[in-house]
C-alpha cells in the first residue's frame, strides 16, 4: 500500500508492506502511477541494484526506474524481485510509451526503509 | 525551533546559538507577511540545517521567495570558505543551472497585433517540452563533450552577441566532460533545445511598465515592447550529475567525519577528490544548460522569423541569461568562497568586472519570473547584494501550495479559460500540469521584489506582463 503525500514543491511517497520486497514493489506501483500508462510494445528489463543500506536501496531502485523511463520510455507494470542482503535482482515487466516526464530525481531527504512492529515502512521524496 | 528576530524592516536572523550544531546564523530577507508564509513549512528548519555545513561563512541566507525543499530550502544561499569548506550537490539542486533568459523583440504589442496567437503556437512547435518523436535538437556535427566543455560556443549558430550577454559568458571554468557519467550523458543526449516539464516555460511578455528609465534604456527595454522569457535548465543530464554525486558524497561522509542533520545535505571538502570532481561535472552540466537555453532561443528566433519575418528574427536581441541553481567560486571580502545558490540569482552591482561592459554602469540584469499568468520583473544588482548576501537576490515568486493543493483549488480547463479571458494565449498539453502551476500556488511576486529592493539587494527596472504561455 502506498500514498502520495502533499509537499510544497516535491512529492513524498509513503509505503507500507509485509516485507522489504513488498515496499519495493509498492514503490514501483507508485512510480508507475506517476508516469501514466504505457500503450506500446510489451517489454521486459532485468536489473541488479545494490546499496550501502536498505533506505539507499529503495532510492537506488527508483533511480533505475527514472533512468529507464527517461532513456527508453519504459513504463513499468510489475516486477519479480529477489532481495539478498543489500542486493536486489529484478525482472521488470512493462510497456514502452510516452511516460509523463514528472520525476527528475530521487532524493535522500527523509528516506526510510525499515521494519516497525512487524510492518515494513518506506518513505521517499521525489524531485518533481 | 527559535523564532527569527527582526534586524530591520526586511531582515531577520536566527542566531547560531539557537542550535548546538549551527556554525553561523540563519538570515532571512522577508516582510511580516512573507515570514508568516515561510513559518508554515519546514523552510527555516532546513535553513538552520544548512548553517551546520563545515566551512560555511557569514550566514545561511534565505531570500523572500524561499520555500521548503529537500535538504536545502529553495531560495537559499550558502558560501563555504575554500579550499577546505564543503561543496554540496544538494545545495545546487538536481536541475543544475536552471535559469532564465530574456530576449527583446524589435516590436511593440500593438505592432504584434493579431499575430500573437500564431507566434505562441509557432514557439510551441519549435520549442518542444521533451525529447522524442517531436523534439530534441540533434547534436549532428556537435559533440556532446564539446557542449559540456564550451557551452553555447560549441553550437554552430551561437552568434549575435548572445554569449557575451550570458552570466559567466555561458562557460564555467573547470568544466570537465570526463567527470560526467555515461548515464548522465545518455539522459541529456537528445534533450538539447527542450524546455522540460514542471515550472519550466517559454512566455511571451510585454514590458508593462518601466520603473528605472535609465537602466531600462541600457538593457534595451521600452514600454510596450515585446519580449520572450525562457525558463529551463540542464534537463536529465544535470539531474543525473546531482544524483551521482549526492550518492558518492553520502557514502564518503564517514571518511571526512562529517555529521549532518539531513542525508540530502551530503557534501565533501571542495579540495577533496570528490569535491573537485563534482565541481568539474557541475560546471559541465551548467554549460549544457546554457547551451540548452541557447538552442531554445534559436527555436524562438525561428518562430519569430516564420511569423513576423526574417528582419524581426535578426533583430531579436538577448538581454541577458542568469543561472539560479549553481555553485560558483567567487571572492567576497577578500575571501575565496564557494557560493551555493539554490533558487537564488547572482546580482552583482555596477562596476563589477564579472558583468558585460554594456551593463557595467548600471548593474547586472536579474530576471524574476512570477507565476504563470502573473507579472515578472527585470531587476538590476545593487551593492547591498555583495554586502549582505554574497552577491545574490531572489529567483521567482516561490511556491506556497503543493501541486495537489493547487489542483484542488483550480482545474486545468478552468484555469486555461481564465487565462485566455485575460488575453493570455496558452499552449500546454497537460491540463493537470497547467493546474499545478496555477498562480494561486505561488507567493505574490510584487511583494517578493519589493523586499529585495528594500533590502538593497537589487532594484526594480521593469515589470513584464504575459500575453502567451508555452509549457511542457
Amino acid at each position: 500500500m502506498y500514498r502520495l503525500v502533499d509537499h510544497t514543491a516535491e512529492l513524498e511517497v509513503e509505503i507500507e508492506a509485509e516485507s522489504a520486497e513488498g515496499v519495493l514493489v509498492e514503490a514501483l506501483r507508485a512510480f508507475a502511477e506517476l508516469l501514466g500508462t504505457g500503450d506500446g510494445e510489451a517489454v521486459e528489463r532485468r536489473l541488479v541494484v545494490s546499496a550501502a543500506d536498505l533506505p539507499a536501496l529503495l532510492g537506488a531502485w527508483l533511480e533505475e526506474l527514472v533512468y529507464l523511463a527517461e532513456t527508453e520510455a519504459f513504463v513499468p507494470d510489475s516486477a519479480d524481485l529477489s532481495l539478498s542482503g543489500l542486493e536486489l535482482s529484478a525482472l521488470l515487466h512493462g510497456r514502452l510509451g510516452e511516460p509523463r516526464p514528472l520525476v527528475k530525481a530521487v532524493t535522500l531527504h527523509r528516506l526510510r526503509l525499515h521494519a516497525e512492529n512487524g510492518v515494513w515502512r518506506g518513505r521517499v521524496v521525489l524531485d518533481v | 525551533m527559535s523564532e527569527p528576530r527582526r534586524i530591520d524592516d526586511t531582515t531577520w536572523e536566527i542566531p547560531s546559538s539557537s542550535r548546538g550544531d549551527m556554525r553561523v546564523p540563519a538570515r532571512i530577507f522577508a516582510d511580516d507577511e512573507i515570514l508568516g508564509d515561510i513559518a508554515g513549512d519546514h523552510s527555516l528548519e532546513q535553513l538552520q540545517n544548512v548553517a551546520t555545513l563545515p566551512g560555511i561563512v557569514g550566514a545561511a541566507i534565505a531570500m523572500p521567495d524561499i520555500h521548503q525543499g529537500y535538504g536545502f530550502p529553495v531560495g537559499g544561499v550558502a558560501a563555504t570558505e575554500l579550499p577546505d569548506g564543503v561543496v554540496s550537490p544538494g545545495g545546487v539542486g538536481y536541475d543544475i543551472n536552471c535559469g532564465v533568459r530574456l530576449l527583446a523583440l524589435p516590436l511593440t504589442e500593438p505592432e504584434l497585433g493579431a499575430r500573437r496567437e500564431a507566434l505562441v503556437h509557432e514557439i510551441s512547435r519549435t520549442v518542444p517540452a521533451r525529447a522524442g518523436r517531436s523534439g530534441g535538437r540533434s547534436l549532428d556535427g556537435v559533440s556532446l563533450d564539446a557542449v559540456l566543455g564550451e557551452g553555447p560556443r560549441a553550437l554552430p549558430d551561437a552568434g549575435g552577441g548572445d554569449v557575451e550577454r550570458t552570466e559567466s559568458e555561458g562557460r564555467l571554468v573547470g568544466a570537465d566532460a570526463s567527470a560526467v557519467s555515461e548515464r548522465a550523458k545518455a539522459r541529456g543526449r537528445d534533450q538539447l533545445g527542450t524546455m522540460g516539464s514542471g515550472n519550466h516555460f517559454v512566455e511571451l511578455q510585454i514590458v508593462e511598465s518601466v520603473l528605472d528609465e535609465q537602466t531600462a534604456t541600457v538593457f534595451g527595454l521600452t514600454e510596450s515592447q515585446l519580449t520572450v522569457l525562457i525558463h529551463s535548465g540542464s534537463r536529465g543530464l544535470g539531474h543525473q550529475v546531482c544524483t551521482d554525486f549526492v550518492k558518492l558524497m553520502d557514502a564518503r561522509l564517514p571518511s571526512y567525519r562529517i555529521h549532518l542533520p539531513d542525508r540530502q545535505l551530503a557534501c565533501a571538502p571542495a579540495s577533496s577528490p570528490e569535491g573537485r570532481q563534482y565541481l568539474a561535472a557541475m560546471a559541465a552540466a551548467a554549460n549544457f544548460a546554457w547551451a540548452n537555453r541557447q538552442a531554445i532561443a534559436d527555436g524562438v528566433r525561428r518562430a519569430v522569423g516564420k511569423v513576423l519575418g526574417s528582419d524581426a528574427a535578426a533583430a531579436t536581441r538577448q538581454v541577458y541569461d542568469v543561472a539560479h541553481n549553481v555553485a560558483k567560486v567567487e571572492v567576497h571580502d577578500g575571501v575565496r568562497v564557494c557560493v551555493h545558490r539554490k533558487g537564488a540569482t547572482r546580482a552583482f552591482p555596477a562596476d563589477s568586472d564579472d558583468i558585460p561592459l554594456a551593463y557595467r554602469d548600471v548593474g547586472q540584469p536579474v530576471f524574476v519570473p512570477g507565476s504563470m499568468g502573473t507579472a515578472s520583473f527585470v531587476l538590476a544588482g545593487e551593492p547591498g547584494s555583495l554586502e549582505r548576501a554574497f552577491g545574490s537576490t531572489c529567483h521567482g515568486a516561490g511556491r506556497r501550495l503543493s501541486r495537489t493543493a493547487a489542483r484542488k483549488q483550480v482545474g486545468g480547463a478552468e484555469l486555461r479559460r481564465e487565462l485566455e479571458s485575460r488575453g493570455i494565449v496558452v499552449r500546454c498539453p497537460s491540463p493537470k500540469g497547467l493546474a499545478e502551476e496555477a498562480p494561486i500556488a505561488y507567493k505574490d511576486v510584487d511583494r517578493v521584489v519589493r523586499v529585495v529592493e528594500q533590502a538593497g539587494l537589487a532594484r526594480r527596472v521593469a515589470r513584464l506582463r504575459p500575453i502567451g504561455v508555452v509549457k511542457g
